[in-house]
């Protein structure tokens, strides 16, 4: 296991355009090559939390951050952060599959093409890695060309995550991912986050405290905007130091 | 638990004041569309149809009709009209869902709204004493003096530029149909999902990149339905176009000659209409009018009952 810290939060504070203070004080490291998984009640802040990594709040204005994340040395909350370039060093995968609507392979390569990679057998060579890194390649090489809404939900949510992989990022952001699949689907994304790890750091959001258990090797719980507690996933589901930790993981409340 | 089954009575009057006021329209329609029959069934049996709408006779002299030169005014005020609409309209429809800042959005919205509900009398009484001279004066000249010497699209722009002529009019139109088209545009571009919208973010997308890429591809359907209900609108509206087009029956090159379409040949002459066969073939013409904007809403709901149904999987 490493202990590189690959993004460290440090008194991250957020506030919503409409005035509610929806993250207090967070403080956490995320640890290269590690699955850090971030658990709690609906409203907890944590889907909030996720997307202050790659600024995804910045696309509605008034929304405000306060505090810092530190990643490569610098802090990617500051005003003068390229955010086309954090976004596709931290990459994204949503609740429901979002496919774009154009073929399977203008969905991979999607992100090269924002990138300037233009000739077709780099792009090909791009696509058909990225598909084989999530997972995908044998279900779909016969039909690349083929629309991306012809595949089955688990198989569009596979899809998207090697879209985000083929821009080669260093993080993943994964918003409860398995929220809309079949347990079927969701043991291959499961499996696909434990494989990724290898190459790149996974923080992922799940309502789902079984799926934080199998496949994080830290867990957050958050609770009200603020982070209870941080730490290994085995303690944290074994013997967790906070009680509220404990009521929650036992499923006392939430 | 209240009986449920027994029908009150207050409910069943309610339900046969409501039939009967539903039921009205389709009378409406099909009365409408029985007067237009019979009332021009002399030109239809003298004329036939296939001679009808290509011959570009216009003349009440020699009772020799045809529905060609109004047509074709019809379809070339209408195309200016699309061709200027089209890429204004869409622009404000991105401006308002994807661009502009939340206190901009509703003001916009507002004017789109007022400029719709303006009468099209109006846009006509404006159309003459304030575009015709600027046509006639500087837009006109201008355009023969530059496009005008263009190889191939200079016959376009032959002529005496006089202002009251098919380009006035197409702008007209266009100006009609701006807010039209642009609402229309903008309620299929917010049906784009945000969470679609936000992964081509999350993949580093610009807002023009967003636009391109997934909302005009994810909204293509609506916007199309939109453009099409915008064409019906330009091919019935009347008083806008009627104060600038001239009505002169003729099929011209240029688009800075007078012309007439159906509407306008319609108003501009049922007074006039001397004998049977002269008004029995407007009323042809309004049949054919009806008969075009019905095919062009049903295309025009067809598309849109499809971006409809395509989101609601």
């Amino acid at each position: 296991m490493n202990d590189t810290v690959e993004i460290e939060v440090k008194r991250l504070g957020f506030y919503y355009s409409g005035g509610t203070h929806a993250l207090k004080e967070i403080s956490l490291p995320a640890y290269k090559n590690n699955v850090i998984a971030l658990i709690g009640p609906s409203g907890c802040g944590k889907t909030t939390l996720l997307r202050c990594f790659n600024r995804m709040h910045d696309l509605y204005p008034g929304n405000r951050y306060e505090g810092e994340i530190i990643f490569k040395d610098r802090d990617i909350l500051s005003k003068d952060i390229d955010l086309i370039d954090l976004r596709s060093r931290i990459g994204m995968v949503f609740q429901k599959p979002t496919p774009f609507p154009m073929s399977i392979f203008d969905n991979i390569a999607y992100g090269l093409k924002l990138r300037g990679v233009k000739t077709r057998t780099e792009l090909s060579e791009h696509v058909e890695q990225a598909l084989r890194h999530a997972a995908l390649w044998d279900e779909v090489k016969d039909k690349l060309h083929s629309s991306a809404y012809a595949l089955s939900g688990g198989q569009q949510q596979r899809l998207v995550i090697a879209r985000a992989l083929a821009v080669k990022p260093e993080v993943l952001l994964f918003d409860e991912p398995t929220s809309a699949l079949d347990p079927i689907s969701t043991a291959k994304i499961e499996e696909l986050a434990v494989n990724l790890k290898r190459e790149i750091t996974i923080i992922i959001v799940t309502h789902n405290m079984q799926q934080a258990a199998r496949i994080s090797d830290w867990t957050g719980f958050l609770m009200l905007g603020e982070l209870i507690e941080f730490d290994r996933t085995d303690k944290i589901f074994t013997n967790p130091s906070q009680k509220l930790t404990e009521d929650y993981i036992t499923g006392r409340f939430g | 638990m209240p009986v449920l089954f027994k029908k009150n009575p207050i409910d069943v009057a309610f339900s046969i004041i409501t039939g009967l006021a539903s039921l009205s329209v389709l009378v409406f329609i099909i009365g409408i569309l029985y007067v237009l029959f019979t009332e021009s069934s002399p030109a239809i049996e003298k004329f036939g149809v296939m001679k009808f709408l290509t011959s570009t006779d216009w003349d009440p002299v020699r009772e020799s009709f045809g529905a060609a030169t109004s047509l074709y005014g019809t379809a070339v005020a209408t195309a200016i009209a699309l061709f200027i609409a089209i890429p204004v309209a869409i622009g404000i429809a991105v401006f308002i869902t994807e661009i502009s800042p939340d206190f901009l959005k509703s003001p916009i919205g507002i004017a789109i709204e007022l400029l719709a509900a303006i009468p099209s009398i109006i846009y006509g009484m404006w159309g003459l004493f304030v575009l015709v001279p600027i046509m006639a004066d500087y837009i006109e000249p201008a355009l023969q003096s530059t496009l005008g010497n263009v190889p191939l699209i200079g016959i376009l722009f032959e002529g005496t530029p006089m202002g009251i002529d098919l380009l006035t009019a197409g702008i007209i139109l266009s100006i009609m149909i701006i807010p039209f088209t642009a609402s229309i545009s903008r309620d299929a571009f917010n049906l784009t999902p945000e969470i679609v919208k936000e992964s081509a973010y999350a993949l580093g997308a610009t807002k023009w990149e967003v636009v391109k890429n997934v909302v005009i591809p994810y909204s293509k359907l609506g916007v199309f339905g939109g453009i099409v209900l915008s064409l019906g609108r330009a091919l019935g509206e009347t008083m806008a176009v009627a104060f600038v087009l001239g009505n002169n029956h003729q099929i011209t090159t240029s688009l800075l000659d007078a012309a007439a379409t159906i509407t306008v040949t319609l108003a501009n002459e049922f007074t006039e209409a001397d004998s049977d066969i002269y008004l029995a073939s407007l009323f042809y013409l309004a049949l054919i009018l009806f008969v075009l904007s019905f095919i062009t809403l049903a295309i025009a709901k067809f598309f849109l009952l499809k971006a409809e149904r395509k989101f609601s999987r």
